[in-house]
C-alpha cells in the first residue's frame, strides 16, 4: 500500500462529490447577511408601516372632517372638498398595500378597508345598466332604501346605520361583491355610479343626494345617505386606529411578534409582500383583468377614476420598502435601514439592477398619471376595445412590474429566502 | 506508520462505498426535460390542436348543415356539444404544460375567461353580436379575450337563454361560434409551432442549454415546476372558492369554472392527469420522478395522486350542484387533498430539487 494509492482513493472521493449528483445547486445552510443587520431592517421596515399607517388615518380623520361638512351645508365646493379629501386620503394609503400580502394580520383587516370591485347596488341606487356578480342575493339590496333586508331564512333589522352594522353587512352572504364598508363604499357615495363605460367622464352623484330640503333633495331616503356616509367614515378610521396599533413600538401587538420572529421570517414577509403585490394584484387583478376584458368595472378606483394615482401609489410603497426610505405626507423623509443594502452586500450588481426596474415601473405608473392629469385620459377610457396606444401604456407598465418581480425573486434568493409563500414560513427551508 | 495510512484507507473506502450505497445520483435534469419535450409536451400540444381542429370541423357542420327536425336539430347540438368538452377537457390537461409561449401575452385568457364574476360574458358576447351581426375570426382577435375562447362558446352552448334549435338563434350565434373555434385552432397551430421550431422552438429550449430562455436546466425545470404547481394552487381555488372557503363558508355555485357545462370537476381530474405526467414522465419516459433520491417522498406524492384522482372520479353530479349540499363533507376532503398536494410540490419537492418557485402570477385576491 501506497501513499500515492491513498491520494486516488481521495481524489476519488472528492471527485466522486464534485461530478454526477452535482448537477443541481447545493444548499449552503449559512444564512447569507449578518443577522443583526437583517434585524434592523426588519425593524425598520415595522417603521415605516407605522409611519404609512399613521398617515392613512390622519388622511382618513380630514376626510371625516370633509364629509362632515357637506353633511353640515351640501354643496358642490363641499362635495369637491370632501372628493379631494378622499383622494388625498389614498397617497399615504395605497403605500400601505405593500405590507398587506406578507402580513396576515393586515390582509385579513383589509376585507373590511379597500375590498373591491363591488356591487355597489348594496348600498344605494343604480341605473338600469347596473351589472353585478352572478348569484349575488345582495346585489340589489340598497341598504340606504329599505330598513330591512331578507337574506335567506333571516331578516336583518337595517333601521339604525351604525359602524358596527355595516361591518356585519359588508360580505353579506360570503359574496366578496357585498361590499359595505370602505374606501371604495365611501368612492360610492361620493361619486355615485361611472355610467360612462370606457368613455370619458367619473361618477356624477350631485351634492343634493345629501341635501334635506324638501325643494332640493334629489336620489331619496337622504336622511340615511347622510347617516351611511357618517357610519362608513367613523368605521374606517377606527380600522385604521387599530392598525396603526398593531405597528406602534413597545407593545404587545404584531410589531412585537414581527420582529421578535427570526430575521428570516421578516425578510420572506417583505419580499411575499413586494412581490405579491407587484406581480398577481397590481399587475394583474388591477391592470391586466381590466385591459384585456376591456372592463371598466374591474377598475381598481371605478367611481373616481383615481384609478392611476392609486397604482401609482402602490408602486411606491414597493420602492418605499426596498430602499428603507418613506416620505411622508408632512414632506419629512423617514429612512433606516434598507432592504437594498442587505442585497447589495451579496450581490451590487442585483441590487443595482432592482434599482433600475423599480424606477422603471415608477415611470410607467407616471405615464398613467400623466395620461389622466395632462391629458384627461383616464385609466378605464387607456382600456377601452380599439384604443390601441392606450393599451401600450398600461401594457408598459404591466410589464414594467413583472420584470421588477423576476428581480426581486432573484433578491430573495440572493439572500438565501426560500419558499416566498406567507404559507410556508416559519418552515425550515 | 503503513498500518495508520492502511487504516485511514479503509476509512475512505468506507466512506466512498457508503456514499455509493446511499446516494444513487439522479438522472441528470435536462434528460428528464428533453424526454418531458418530446414525449408529454408535445404530443400534449398536438392534441389540443387536433381537438380544436375537431371544433371547428363540428361548428362548420352545425352552422352550415339546416336541421328540418327539432330531432335532427338536437342531435347536432349533441355532437357539437361533446366536440366542445373535448376541446375544454384538453385544454384543462394543458394547464400544468402551459410554461413557455403559452404563459406569455396572455393567451390562457384567450382560451378561457374565469373566474367570470360578473358575467361579463353575456354582456360582451351579446354586445358583441348587436354590434357585428357577420363577425369574422379576424374581427374577433381584435375583441376583448372575453369573447374569444370557450367561456364564450360555453355560455351559446349552454345558457339557459339561448335555444340554439331555434333557427332566429342559430342564425344569430353562429358567426362568434365559428369564430372562436377557428380563433382557437389558430391559436393552438401557431403554440404548436412555437414548440417544434428547431434550435429556438420551446421544445429545443428545454433540451439544449444555454439559450435565450433558459441559461441552464436548473432554470428551465424551476420554469416547469411553476406552471404545474400554479396549475395545482389553482385547482385549490376553482374548488376552494365555489364551496365558499374564500366567502366566510358561503357556497358562490357561479364561481365554479365550467358551471354552464356542468363538466368543472372532470375537468379538475384531467388537470391533475397533466400535472402527474410532468411527475411520471409519459409512456414509459422520464420525468420528475426519476431526479428524487429520496424514496419516501416519491411514494408520497405518488399517493397524493392516487388518492385526488380516486376523489375526483367518485362524484356523480356537477360542482355546481355539489356545493350547495348540506353535506360537502367529500368536497372538503377533496380540497384538503388538493392542499395536500400542493404543499407536497411547493415545500418538498422544490426543496428536495433545491429550486426556487417563484411567484405565482395568480397571487393577490
Amino acid at each position: 500500500m501506497s501513499f500515492s494509492t491513498l491520494k486516488i482513493g481521495a481524489a476519488m472521493v472528492a471527485a466522486l462529490t464534485l461530478s454526477a449528483c452535482g448537477e443541481s445547486p447545493q444548499s449552503d445552510s449559512k444564512t447569507a447577511y449578518d443577522d443583526a443587520s437583517a434585524q434592523q431592517v426588519v425593524n425598520h421596515y415595522a417603521d415605516i408601516a407605522l409611519a404609512t399607517f399613521s398617515d392613512a388615518l390622519e388622511g382618513a380623520k380630514a376626510m371625516q372632517r370633509a364629509n362632515q361638512a357637506l353633511l353640515d351645508a351640501p354643496s358642490a365646493g363641499t362635495l369637491n372638498a370632501a372628493r379631494d379629501a378622499w383622494r388625498t386620503a389614498r397617497v399615504p394609503y395605497m403605500q400601505t398595500e405593500v405590507f398587506r400580502f406578507g402580513n396576515a394580520i393586515v390582509d385579513e383587516w383589509e376585507v373590511q378597508v379597500n375590498a373591491w370591485p363591488l356591487d355597489e347596488g348594496l348600498i344605494d341606487y343604480v341605473g338600469n345598466d347596473y351589472q353585478a356578480a352572478l348569484g349575488n342575493a345582495g346585489a340589489t339590496a340598497n341598504i340606504i332604501a329599505n330598513t330591512s333586508l331578507r337574506v335567506g331564512e333571516e331578516d336583518l333589522d337595517l333601521t339604525k346605520i351604525t359602524p358596527e352594522l355595516l361591518a356585519g353587512l359588508n360580505e353579506l352572504a360570503g359574496s366578496e361583491a357585498n361590499v359595505a364598508t370602505g374606501f371604495h363604499a365611501i368612492e360610492f357615495l361620493l361619486w355615485g355610479q361611472d355610467t360612462h363605460g370606457t368613455n370619458a367622464g367619473a361618477g356624477e352623484r350631485p351634492a343634493t343626494d345629501f341635501s334635506l330640503n324638501t325643494q332640493l333633495a334629489t336620489g331619496g331616503h337622504n336622511a340615511r345617505r347622510r347617516d351611511y356616509l357618517t357610519a362608513v367614515t367613523d368605521l374606517l378610521v377606527s380600522d385604521l386606529e387599530a392598525m396603526v396599533a398593531q405597528w406602534k413600538p413597545d407593545s404587545d401587538n404584531y410589531r412585537e411578534a414581527l420582529i421578535s420572529d427570526t430575521a428570516e421570517n421578516g425578510l420572506r414577509k417583505i419580499f411575499f409582500g413586494m412581490g405579491s403585490l407587484s406581480l398577481g394584484e397590481l399587475a394583474g387583478q388591477r391592470m391586466k383583468v381590466a385591459l384585456e376584458a376591456h372592463s371598466p368595472e374591474d377598475e381598481h378606483d371605478c367611481f373616481s377614476d383615481n384609478t392611476h394615482a392609486s397604482h401609482f401609489y402602490n408602486q411606491q410603497g414597493i420602492v418605499n420598502v426596498y430602499l428603507g426610505s418613506y416620505r411622508r405626507v408632512d414632506g419629512s423623509v423617514l429612512t433606516g435601514p434598507s432592504l437594498s443594502a442587505l442585497v447589495a452586500e451579496q450581490d451590487a450588481a442585483l441590487d443595482e439592477k432592482l434599482k433600475t426596474h423599480l424606477l422603471a415601473s415608477t415611470f410607467a405608473m407616471q405615464a398613467l398619471v400623466d395620461s389622466a392629469e395632462q391629458h384627461q385620459i383616464y385609466f378605464d377610457q387607456l382600456i377601452a376595445p380599439g384604443n390601441d396606444s392606450g393599451a401600450q401604456l398600461v401594457r408598459a407598465a404591466i410589464n414594467a412590474l413583472v420584470t421588477q418581480t423576476g428581480d426581486i425573486e432573484r433578491a430573495a434568493e440572493a439572500l438565501r429566502i426560500k419558499g416566498l409563500n406567507p404559507d410556508t414560513a416559519g418552515q425550515d427551508f | 506508520m503503513r498500518d495508520v495510512l492502511k487504516s485511514r484507507l479503509t476509512i475512505v473506502i468506507a466512506l466512498l462505498s457508503a456514499s455509493l450505497g446511499i446516494i444513487s445520483c439522479s438522472l441528470p435534469r435536462q434528460d428528464v426535460l428533453s424526454d418531458l419535450a418530446q414525449y408529454t409536451y408535445l404530443p400534449a400540444y398536438g392534441q389540443w390542436l387536433e381537438s380544436n381542429v375537431t371544433l371547428t370541423d363540428h361548428t362548420k357542420q352545425f352552422c352550415q348543415t339546416p336541421t328540418d327536425t327539432s330531432a335532427q336539430s338536437s342531435k347536432a347540438i349533441e355532437r357539437l356539444r361533446n366536440a366542445f368538452y373535448s376541446a375544454q377537457s384538453q385544454w384543462s390537461l394543458m394547464q400544468p404544460l402551459l410554461v413557455g409561449p403559452m404563459s406569455e401575452g396572455n393567451k390562457s385568457w384567450q382560451v378561457q375567461f374565469y373566474p367570470d364574476k360578473r358575467n361579463l360574458v353575456a354582456r360582451q358576447t351579446e354586445t358583441l353580436l348587436d354590434k357585428m351581426p357577420t363577425l369574422t375570426p379576424q374581427q374577433l382577435s381584435e375583441e376583448s379575450v372575453v369573447v374569444q375562447g370557450l367561456t364564450a362558446f360555453e355560455y351559446i352552448l349552454f345558457d339557459e337563454s339561448i335555444d340554439l334549435a331555434q333557427p332566429s338563434k342559430k342564425k344569430r350565434y353562429c358567426p362568434l361560434l365559428m369564430a372562436i373555434a377557428e380563433h382557437q385552432r389558430a391559436l393552438t397551430e401557431d403554440l404548436q409551432q412555437q414548440w417544434l421550431t428547431p434550435t429556438s422552438g420551446m421544445a429545443a429550449q428545454l433540451s439544449q442549454f444555454p439559450n435565450d430562455r433558459y441559461l441552464d436546466q436548473n432554470e428551465a425545470l424551476a420554469d416547469a415546476l411553476l406552471i404545474q404547481i400554479s396549475a395545482i394552487d389553482n385547482l385549490k381555488k376553482k374548488l376552494g372558492a365555489p364551496l365558499g372557503r374564500l366567502s366566510r363558508g358561503a357556497p358562490q355555485p357561479y364561481l365554479s369554472e365550467a358551471w354552464r357545462s356542468g363538466r368543472s370537476l372532470s375537468n379538475m381530474l384531467a388537470t391533475l392527469n397533466g400535472a402527474r405526467e410532468i411527475w411520471t414522465g409519459s409512456n414509459g419516459q422520464l420525468g420528475v420522478r426519476s431526479l428524487i433520491n429520496d424514496r419516501e417522498l416519491s411514494h408520497k406524492i405518488d399517493q397524493a395522486y392516487d388518492v385526488t384522482q380516486a376523489q375526483l372520479k367518485g362524484f356523480q353530479q356537477p360542482l355546481f350542484q355539489l356545493v350547495t349540499q348540506s353535506d360537502t363533507s367529500a368536497l372538503d376532503a377533496l380540497y384538503e387533498s388538493f392542499d395536500a398536494l400542493h404543499r407536497i410540490h411547493h415545500n418538498e419537492l422544490a426543496q428536495s430539487l433545491n429550486i426556487q418557485i417563484g411567484f405565482n402570477a395568480a397571487d393577490g385576491d
